[in-house]
This record gives structure tokens, sequence and C-alpha cells, in this order.
């Protein structure tokens, strides 16, 4: 079993990571992205329910360098894509970290496939260059959201349920969760109940059912994704309860997530809003809204973005489980 | 407390009984609420559950402290320790040291578990080194199959040990198993 390998030796840590950074850089380079760094400190995050930021004041630290390289796009930068330090607060665990590496990255035109097509090159790239004895996904498979939640717990979902239909649907163990995660929202507005229970709903169910699943599949893509969980996605326009949105995973690890991008402003805010009530009802302080942002956001050109944890591939390129035993951080990690 | 407070070895107070978790997994499917996964021990029985929380949640740390303290003497109120720090001397009933008594040589350093400022708990060294008061001599032609024999340590304790040992001998004990583990040479 891989956990019983333990930590690499530092000199094998430091080779790995240069390795992996050089692969990295290689591959967008050849593929016509230009590299950019954006500042770590920013005054606003991207609103999510359940990813916690760390105060550096006067502002945040970033989460994620989505919305700094989506006001780039704005500003004509073409493909671009970043090595980014980001933070989350009290993420801590073998396969989580305060701190870890996001590789974020953008092409024009509103489409998926190419970004998941560089998930698929980039992972074989690092898995070679780091020479480890990672195993490489033979083949990918695309699954969707809807197909995998059947297979795997019975229940048929659209994607556009409201909390009662949803709870009707699912079996009792996750109906029993939904509920009870509804009880604090109780007095919220209807989007924002729907988004807690549709939050309540993944996670019960990733936990439950769907991380043993993967444990079966190589290289998966979860696609077609119900709407209420698009976050920062666009929702199909001819299935407008689904959200055009992928996550991708490895050896039952995700390691990417890729939205093809929305560009509405007064949707975005309307999301935002949600996810504040959603918060404020759940005990946590509402996060600030990026107004500069949202204003700039309609001069966003049509495109699809996607960021892949490097921890946590390096890890498995390793035949590692956990990314302490590959990271560089000297205390704690 | 915040759950994200929330470590392996951390103390929680639960139903009304202190725990500590002795296993403690994060796990955060993309997007969703993490959730923390802890086995915990009661840390007076030693009664053994598992118990998930969700991020967000909060949960009551167990009022518990451990200090060093000294084995005194024992009497009619059971096993008086002090506190190496404070010199406070306190009375452990019989009970609540148990099987640990075996092991309490005059002046060894404990630590005691307080819980709500009452004792309830002894954590001996995991190995001490004890002088044997009495054993069989081991005496050639002694069944072959047996290559244990009686012996017993300065506080009554009964082992078994090697054949090779002698009245006097030092020897180690693994506190918690109560078992003979090497000879130390003096």
């Amino acid at each position: 079993m891989a956990a019983e390998l333990g930590g690499l030796a530092w000199p094998a840590r430091v080779q790995i990571w240069d390795a992996a950074l050089a692969a990295v850089r290689g591959y967008f380079r050849e593929a016509g992205l230009r590299e950019v760094s954006t500042p770590v400190r920013v005054p606003a995050v991207a609103v999510e329910p359940f990813i916690e930021p760390i105060a550096a004041p006067p502002g945040l630290l970033a989460t994620s360098p989505e919305l700094a390289m989506k006001r780039l796009l704005v500003r004509g930068s073409g493909p671009i894509f970043q090595i980014a330090h980001v933070f989350r607060r009290a993420e801590v665990g073998d396969r989580h970290s305060e701190e870890f590496h996001l590789v974020e990255w953008y092409r024009l035109g509103a489409d998926l496939d190419p970004l998941l097509a560089d998930v698929e090159a980039l992972v074989a790239r690092v898995f070679a260059a780091t020479g480890t004895n990672g195993h490489v996904p033979k083949t990918w498979q695309r699954a969707r959201f809807g197909d995998v939640v059947t297979a795997t717990c019975g229940a048929r979902l659209r994607g556009d349920e409201g909390p009662d239909a949803l709870v009707a649907a699912l079996p009792p163990a996750l109906a029993a969760e939904v509920v009870a995660a509804l009880v604090p929202a109780a007095g919220a507005d209807p989007a924002a109940r729907t988004l807690m229970a549709w939050t309540a709903f993944f996670t019960a169910w990733s936990d439950m059912f769907f991380e043993t699943w993967l444990k079966g599949h190589e290289g998966t893509h979860l696609v077609d994704f119900p709407a209420p969980l698009a976050a920062l996605a666009v929702t199909d326009p001819e299935r407008p309860w689904l959200a055009r949105r992928a996550e991708c995973h490895v050896g039952g690890l995700e390691i990417a997530n890729g939205y093809v991008e929305l560009r509405d402003a007064d949707e975005q805010r309307r999301r935002f809003a949600a996810v504040n009530e959603l918060r404020r009802a759940h005990g946590s302080a509402a996060l600030p809204i990026d107004d500069e942002f949202l204003t700039e956001l309609p001069g966003l050109p049509p495109c699809a973005g996607i960021a892949l944890g490097l921890d946590r591939l390096i890890t498995l390129a390793a035949c590692r489980t956990r990314l302490a035993d590959v990271s560089l951080a000297l205390a704690g990690g | 407390m915040d759950v994200s407070e929330l470590r392996k070895n951390a103390k929680v107070q639960l139903d009304g009984h202190p725990y500590v978790v002795v296993e403690f997994l994060f796990v955060k499917p993309g997007k969703g609420q993490g959730l923390y996964k802890c086995k915990l021990k009661n840390m007076i029985t030693g009664a053994v559950l598992d118990r998930t929380w969700r991020s967000g949640e909060r949960f009551d740390p167990a009022n518990v402290e451990s200090r060093k303290m000294q084995y005194l003497f024992k009497d009619q109120n059971g096993f008086t320790f002090m506190d190496n720090e404070s010199y406070e001397q306190v009375a452990l009933a019989d009970e609540i040291v148990g099987d640990d008594s075996a092991f309490l040589l005059d002046q060894i350093a404990v630590d005691v578990l307080f819980y709500n400022d009452r004792p309830v708990g002894v954590t001996l060294p995991s190995h001490i080194v004890m002088t044997i008061t009495e054993c069989e001599p081991g005496v050639k032609g002694d069944t072959a199959t047996n290559a244990t024999k009686n012996a017993t340590v300065e506080t009554g304790h009964k082992i078994q040990v090697p054949l090779f040992i002698r009245e006097g001998d030092k020897v180690k004990i693994d506190t918690r198993t109560g078992s003979y583990v090497e000879r130390i040479n003096t």
C-alpha cells in the first residue's frame, strides 16, 4: 500500500518539484499560453459556501487566482496560465493543506473539451518528467453526474429539483443529510435553500458513494453538474438544469475543477448573494463581493478555465497518498 | 470551539464524557462541505466510538489536563501522589489506579489525568526497571518446553522471566502489557 512508503527524502522532493514545475511550464509554453503571476493578497475572493479565506489585512490571501486572471482576460491577455500559491483556512489533512499550488489556465472559446484534453496530457507529462513510478491513467472516461448518481445510489435527478423534490428523490440516508443541513437555512430565500440542499447532497453522496465508485476507475471527468452547483460556470443553453462544469479525478483523488466561464454579471451577483445567504445561515461570515470584478465581467471573452492541484498531482506521481510525503514545507505541512 | 480546531489528540467533551481524538481524517469533496471524521476514545472508560463533524459545527473541549506527579505512598485513602510543581498531594482511589498499582515504585514519575479538576487516571512510563525479589532457581534439567519461570518484583507483581534471571537482577518491564522485556546489566 502506497501510504506505507512514507515521505520522500529531501533530495528526491526537490528533484520531483523541479521536474514537475518544468513540465507544467513546458507544456503550456508549447501550447501557446502565456504565464502570469497575479497578487497573492487580494481585496476579495470568489464567494464559495465552504472555502474559507485567510485574512491578510487590508485584504485576504487568494483562495484561487480566478478573479484576477479573468480581469487579465478582460484586458486582452489571450490564453494564460499560472502556477499560483493559494490558501484555504482550516483545510488540513492527508490530502489537504491550508497552503497549496493551483495550476490554473484559461483558453478562449466556450468549450470544456480542450481543457480536459490538457488535463490528460499534463498528467502524463508530469508523471513522465518526474521519472517515478506513478500510475498514469491509460484511459480516461467521461461520466455524467446524473448517471453516476443513479448508478451508485439509485436516485434519478435532473439537476433543477428544489429542496423538497431533491429530498423526495434520494434514498433515506442521503435524504436525512439534506434535511439536517436545511434546518439552519429554514428562513433563507429559495435560491439559498436550493444551493444548501444540493451542496449537502453532493457532500454526503461523495462521502458515502462517489469516492468508492471512483476507486474502480482510473481517470475520470465528471461532467454535466446540476445547475445549483454551477458556482462560476454557465448553465447549458440547451439543458438549463445542467452546468458546464467538470471535475477531474485520478486514482480516486480529485485533481481539477473547470468551468465554461459565466460572463453574466447579474447572474454571478445573484449566485454570490445566495452563497452569502447560505454562509450566514450556517454561521459563517458573509464574504465581500468583488464589485470591480463584477463590473468588468461582461467584458470577459468567451472562455473556459480550470484549476489543477499541483501538490496532489505530484503526490500521485510519487505513488504516495499524503501531500506531506512530497511537500517542500519544512514545518508541519 | 470550531471543528477546524480538531486534531489528533484533541480532547473533546461529548454526552458528558471526556474523549481524546485517536484517529482524525479531514475529507472535503470538491467544493462541498468539509467533514472531520474522528475516532474517539473515552478517557475514563477507554470505550471507542466514531463521530463525524461538518465544517462550521462546534465542539466542546473537555476540561482535562495532565499533571506530572510523583508517587509517594499508599494508605487507607488510596494512592497518594505529589505534584512536581506545586507539591500539592492528591490521593487516588484504588479503582482509579487499578492494575497499574503493580508498577508504582516509590517516587516513580507519572502523568495524572484530571477531568474537571478531579483525578481520573494515571499514565505510567511505558517501560520501567524493577528488581526481582523472588524467583525459582533456574535448575538445569527443568522441562525444556518451558523457557520461562515465575518471578516476583519489589511491588509484589508476578511476572514470567527467562530461566537465567536471578534474585536481585534488575529487569525492564513493559507497563502496558505487564511483561518482561530484558535484563538490565548493572
